[in-house]
């Protein structure tokens, strides 16, 4: 598939190890272009980070409702 | 009326303190010292009450007293980190290494969560995430409930606690990963329960 290939096509191609790191940054503040056009297509073909990105956006809600809580 | 005032302060402080509950659980977690903690919020509570006259309702009651409850421990952390400034912090590489094979992807599948806001309503999911975070690094811990309870952004965390912005991210970088392993053994499962 077309997705996969540029994936895998070293201009875009990053590990889950560095796609983590954007992922958390990316709560942070805005990624600077180029990181964000990696991570995106990192997350269209990763099923691994696609959960981690979730997982991260659970933390942060949990932690609302958490200090929310009565 | 003669009394007045005095009534007036009394609803007043009395309004203040139905807050304690919620200004201790958080100041807990921030601090890990429940003597520390109850000193915070006691200071809190009495300084809100002297400023009483400065609120002005634009936010809730419990919003005022938690950024008056932030800056006693920002200035409390603040004094501890300049006595003890923070080992320089491992890269959030070589640490996490354990999880990723040679060529950088995970292992271990993450768990899918299929819906956040129903997982989070589970009083089981927050209470297994609160015991995540009390077993962080002391540290890793406080930048973390700063920025995930009290709400601080990367500027006021760099200026509070004396840190570089990549330095913050790092920190709550590895905070996330040592969470996300940790409710791996207890908590996201309960999403499928």
């Amino acid at each position: 598939m077309l997705k996969r290939k540029v994936a895998r096509h070293p201009m875009f191609r990053i590990s889950c190890q560095h796609a983590s790191r954007l992922l958390s940054q990316r709560e942070e503040a805005p990624l600077p272009f180029a990181q964000r056009i990696k991570l995106r297509v990192h997350l269209t073909v990763c099923d691994a980070c696609t959960n981690v990105s979730r997982q991260f956006q659970t933390m942060r809600l949990a932690m609302q409702r958490w200090r929310d809580k009565a | 009326m003669p009394n007045a005032g005095a009534a007036l302060t009394t609803i007043e402080f009395t309004v203040l303190a139905e807050h304690r509950a919620y200004l201790l659980k958080v100041a807990r977690l921030q601090l890990r010292d429940e003597h520390l903690a109850e000193d915070c919020v006691s200071d809190a509570l009495t300084h809100a009450f002297e400023k009483r006259a400065s609120f002005r309702g634009d936010s809730s009651l419990r919003t005022w007293l938690t950024t008056i409850l932030k800056n006693r421990i920002v200035d409390l952390l603040r004094k501890q980190w300049r006595e003890q400034p923070l080992e320089p912090a491992p890269s959030g590489e070589q640490e996490f290494d354990q999880l990723f094979d040679n060529t950088g992807h995970y292992i271990e599948m993450p768990s899918r969560v299929p819906d956040p806001a129903e997982l989070c309503q589970q009083d089981g999911f927050l209470a297994a995430v609160q015991r995540c975070v009390d077993k962080l690094p002391k540290r890793v811990g406080q930048v973390f409930v700063l920025r995930e309870v009290f709400g601080s952004d990367t500027q006021e965390l760099c200026k509070d606690l004396g840190l570089t912005s990549s330095n913050v991210w790092v920190q709550l970088y590895r905070a996330r990963m040592m969470l996300r392993t940790c409710l791996e053994k207890d908590g996201f499962g309960r999403a499928e329960t």
